[in-house]
């Protein structure tokens, strides 16, 4: 009697699992977003001719305080504190601190890339009193209530490396164009593994938003210009160190010869991708093409198992993000500018109505590795 | 008559000594100490604020009481919790169910999940904490295979009414939680269904014995573990206005101790509601007024373990004190 109970139960979870499983109807890359995409040209005359200017699309702060000129207390919430990239990111904003004299900023967030963890950190620094908020987000829209409620305080909120919904802040500094990363990462990996090649993607999480921008631009990109490359598949690694090791062997295991390829997409997930590649012996056959830090790659650049790494500066990043923030306060800059001041960047131009864009990524050979240490 | 039995020794009355009056006054010094050191934390908007943040996982404490008093537990909520509102959004989004009723079939999903962790756990026999493990990952499994790990945003505007809207300055779904609280609170005290769940604790053979309906109070207890987990998705779908299948990811561990902290014995037989709330009030309020005063980070967390240790002792203090 109670085995028959069992099976039966068993047999109802196994249904259950399988129907799960067949819901799925998915023709895009998993990690990839819903939003429109516009891939670059296939050839090197990358520059996509400027788009027509947006509008200014981001949200306004609800009578803030007059603050031009004096000294600004800034807290800075990124996905997660301890890795090296938000290191960087910290560091330039440090910098910048220095430079302009007058902004104090401070560093907090969660030590897990966890959403509702740092929805709380914010809350309790709009609580505390800050007079504005830099941050990087893990969901754009989950983010998007409480930094709506910073903004209804009248708190300056400014974005980095990874954007919530427009309206939630004022300005959001882009660190490349994301078809841009994507014709990066793709042309970086075919010439590597070839036309045809196979290839596995590790990412943080499917709904992180510039992840998941990146890997939408990567798919229109390779349909367009390299047609016959294969997707393999996409793991998350939730910008854990151990997971994306593990989840890199598991993709080299589960593929064998047919992996030709893994893409990381965050400073965490290629380390730890060319980790497992060197320690499968599969250093060479295996080509590992990423977004990662400079001191994180050098020992895999150096014995040749990775190629190149594909990053833009963070510490740029942060410096920018951190004199954004100033000239915000400062009353210049406005909704509707085309470009803003940013210190030693020079000139930053504004994009896609309230971005402010970076620039070019970068692409870090064994030849340029030395030059950096972060 | 000599004086001394005259001035017999004052006795502390009983329910002084009990765990949770322990707890509440330890929580009365921390507030009046964190509220000292800063200034914007014993405000009433600041208060009210971290009700929003308690109410999910409160909502999933109640059941969790009495599942622990019955000597049982439930690791898998934390799991329902990203199935019901991976569930509320995909059944709005895909299946086109209009929303109230996709927030129906989410609730009902948590309860039916709820309902097969009990059913197994009576019937087969299976241990609750090997059960719900196993469950955990089931449904968490179950939920970015039904998801795809695609979110879904976009919900109308009332929609946001329950985790962002407030009536008469208090949050909703504070509103709600209390309501459960008065309804938990009856049940467990006043009701023959609540001194079963202490009976079964105590000597569940002695229980089956009292021809008390022991697997049917652990299936009801078990089911309405899922519900709450299932409300709890949609109060935190409404408070974050989309849906992510990694929601409520370690949610059991935050329940677990805020119940812990309020007195019920892991093994149990004992417990209270009250317990669980002032645990919960609690554990929130030290996190938020410690990360006021400069704190940073998760060396909060640091504080929230001290303080289970310290309960643990207190209340194991006070049992050897009682035998």
């Amino acid at each position: 009697m109670r085995a028959s109970l069992l099976t039966s139960t068993a047999a109802a979870m196994f249904a259950l699992s399988f129907a799960a499983g067949g819901a799925s109807a998915a023709s895009k890359w998993d990690g990839a977003d819903d939003l429109p995409t516009s891939p670059l040209a296939c050839d090197a005359s990358a520059a996509a001719a400027p788009a027509a200017a947006k509008p200014y699309d981001g949200g306004q702060p609800t009578n803030p305080p007059d603050k031009a000129g004096k000294e600004i207390t800034l807290v800075d919430v990124p996905k997660l504190i301890g890795i090296g990239y938000f290191n960087a990111t910290s560091k330039g904003m440090q910098d910048a601190a220095k430079e302009l004299g007058n902004v104090k900023v401070t560093t907090d967030g969660p030590t897990e890339a966890k959403i509702d963890e740092q929805i709380k950190f914010i809350d309790n620094y709009i609580t505390r009193g800050v007079d504005g908020v830099l941050f990087a987000a893990n969901d754009p829209v989950a983010i998007a209530p409480v930094l709506k409620k910073a903004l209804s305080k009248g708190i300056h909120v400014v974005g980095y490396d990874a954007n919530s919904t427009p309206d939630a802040r004022e300005w959001f500094v882009n660190q490349a164009e994301f078809n841009g990363i994507g014709k990066g990462m793709m042309d970086s990996m075919a010439k590597e593994i070839g036309e045809d090649g196979s290839f596995a993607i590790v990412t943080s999480t499917f709904t992180t938003p510039n992840q998941a921008r990146w890997i939408a631009e990567m798919q229109a990109y390779a349909e367009k210009c390299h047609p016959k490359m294969k997707w393999l598949e996409t793991v998350e690694a939730q910008e854990d160190n151990n997971l994306s090791f593990n989840q890199a062997t598991t993709l080299i295991n589960k593929y064998g010869d047919k992996l030709k390829g893994l893409f990381g997409m965050t400073s965490v997930a290629t380390p730890a991708s060319a980790e497992a590649v060197t320690k499968a012996g599969q250093c060479g056959k295996i080509a590992v093409v990423g977004l990662a830090t400079p001191n994180a790659m050098k020992p895999y650049l150096k014995t040749d198992c990775v190629k190149s790494v594909v990053l833009w500066n963070p510490i740029d990043l942060g410096y920018a993000a951190t004199y954004v923030m100033r000239a915000v306060v400062d009353g210049k800059l406005k909704p509707g500018a085309t470009s803003v001041e940013a210190g030693k960047l020079g000139k930053l131009n504004v994009v896609n109505g309230s971005e402010i864009l970076l620039g070019p990524p970068f692409i870090y050979t064994k030849a340029n590795i030395d030059k950096f240490d972060f | 008559m000599s004086a001394a039995i005259a001035a017999e020794a004052w006795r502390a009355p009983r329910w002084l000594k009990r765990h949770e009056t322990l707890l509440a006054i330890i929580l009365v010094i921390a507030l009046i100490a964190l509220g000292a050191f800063n200034d914007r934390f014993l405000t009433v908007e600041n208060l009210l604020d971290q009700g929003r943040f308690i109410t999910e996982t409160g909502l999933i404490a109640l059941p969790m009481t009495f599942i622990i008093i019955t000597g049982g537990i439930d690791l898998s909520v934390g799991a329902i919790v990203g199935l019901c509102a991976v569930m509320l959004g995909y059944s709005w989004k895909t299946f086109g169910f209009p929303l109230p009723l996709a927030i129906v079939f989410a609730l009902f999903v948590g309860a039916l999940a709820g309902f097969v962790n009990g059913f197994i756990i009576t019937r087969v026999r299976v241990p609750p904490l090997i059960m719900t493990i196993a469950t955990l990952a089931l449904y968490r499994g179950l939920a970015e295979g039904v998801s795809q790990a695609h979110s879904v945003r976009g919900y109308p505007d009332w929609f946001y009414f329950l985790g962002q809207g407030s009536v008469f300055g208090v949050p909703a779904q504070l509103l709600l939680l209390v309501v459960l609280i008065v309804v938990a609170g009856v049940a467990l005290d006043r009701t023959t269904f609540g001194r079963a769940l202490y009976a079964i604790g105590a000597n569940e053979t002695a229980a089956r014995f009292s021809a008390l309906p022991v697997d049917r109070v652990k299936l009801i207890v078990y089911t309405l573990s899922g519900l709450a987990s299932g409300l709890a998705a949609w109060v935190l779908v409404s408070r974050v206005t989309t849906t992510r299948m990694d929601m409520g990811t370690g949610y059991e561990l935050d329940v677990i101790a805020a119940v812990v902290l309020g007195g019920t014995s892991i093994f149990g037989g004992s417990g209270t509601i009250w317990g669980t709330v002032i645990g919960l009030v609690m554990i929130q309020l030290l996190k938020n007024g410690l990360a006021l005063t400069g704190v940073k980070g998760d060396a909060t967390i640091v504080v929230i373990g001290v303080a289970l240790i310290l309960s643990v002792l207190i209340a194991s203090s006070l049992q050897r004190r009682r035998d």
